[in-house]
């Protein structure tokens, strides 16, 4: 007999992958609703506009059930779902020819509001991401969101590791510089509040 | 903010995505996506079984096994009602044996006919739960 929504919404990640990998479509369904964000999130942040985001994170799940004997459960399901969805963008990305790597990275962009004058202590990481270079953007998000290692990235972006390194590094200097609060000394009205 | 820290930091921040609002929507659409594979998958699976059985039926049907397999059910039967025949405690059974002669090659196709199905049941059933 098939578990009810309610038993299969308090099911355990682990549990529903067990059932899923018998066949229990509804279990997976389950599984789509709880980390279909994240999933639909991270390619975004990698650059997907969000219809393609939703086109490859279905291609994504998919995906997934067919292989989802294969989890072992060593990580999150999530995270698992994560780095597929992670390859399939740069599979996609590189059929479309548009992620040249050995490219040079871009001038830095302005950051929204404005440079030094900018208002925000601290920008958020998704616009942050958006000051960087194509290839910048797609190297950290493989590393920090998807959890690639530097090596599989460069492996799934089929580039040399020393060229993905470079990527990430230039990636986390900028990120680094544009996230980081607003030291005291640069605003000592807001030191005292 | 030390590199390490700002790492750390950075894998939390790509870690909380917040829940779209058309979560349920999208849930709902990889369902019936993986709904419809599904089905195609079944509906193939039983299409190219149907195919094979018509070719393989008449495969059997113009080598004309069938006949044979006729030649030799009458043969066996006519043994084993001789055989019968010839114990004399048995020649009751061999009364109530003879009463359908004539049906015994019928009943024996049927038989087959019938375990076949019985394994196309098995089969699907088996390819279902795989």
């Amino acid at each position: 007999m098939a578990p009810s929504a309610q038993t299969l919404a308090s099911a355990h990640d682990l549990d529903l992958v067990a059932l899923a990998v018998t066949g229990g479509r509804e279990a997976f369904g389950e599984l789509v609703r709880r980390h279909g964000s994240a999933v639909r999130g991270l390619l975004r942040r990698m650059g997907a506009d969000p219809t393609l985001a939703d086109d490859l994170a279905q291609d994504a799940f998919l995906a997934a059930f067919e292989q989802i004997a294969d989890f072992r459960g060593e990580g999150t399901f999530q995270a698992w779902v994560k780095r597929i969805a992670a390859r399939l963008y740069v599979k996609r990305w590189r059929r479309d020819a548009r992620l040249d790597l050995m490219a040079e990275p871009p001038e830095p962009d302005a950051a929204p509001g404005g440079g030094e004058s900018g208002a925000a202590d601290r920008l958020d990481l998704d616009e942050a991401l958006r000051t960087l270079g194509p290839s910048e953007r797609v190297c950290v998000s493989l590393c920090y969101g998807g959890g690639l290692s530097h090596v599989e990235a460069a492996l799934a972006l089929n580039a040399p590791l020393g060229t993905v390194k470079s990527h990430v590094k230039r990636g986390l200097d900028k990120l680094r510089a544009r996230m980081a609060p607003r030291r005291p000394l640069e605003d000592p009205e807001s030191a005292h509040v | 903010m030390s590199d390490k820290t700002f790492e750390m930091d950075l894998e939390r921040q790509f870690a909380a995505t917040p829940i779209l609002p058309d979560s349920d929507t999208f849930a709902l659409r990889v369902t019936a996506r993986l709904d419809r594979g599904w089905t195609f998958r079944q509906l193939l699976i039983g299409g190219l079984g149907l195919i094979g059985g018509l070719i393989g039926a008449g495969q059997v049907l113009g080598s004309g096994l069938l006949s044979r397999l006729e030649t030799i059910s009458a043969q066996s039967d006519t043994l084993v009602k001789s055989g019968i025949a010839s114990l004399p405690a048995a020649r009751g059974l061999t009364t109530l044996l003879s009463v359908g002669s004539g049906m015994d090659s019928q009943v024996l196709w049927m038989s087959a006919g019938l375990g076949a199905l019985a394994v196309g049941l098995f089969v699907t059933r088996a390819i279902r739960e795989l």
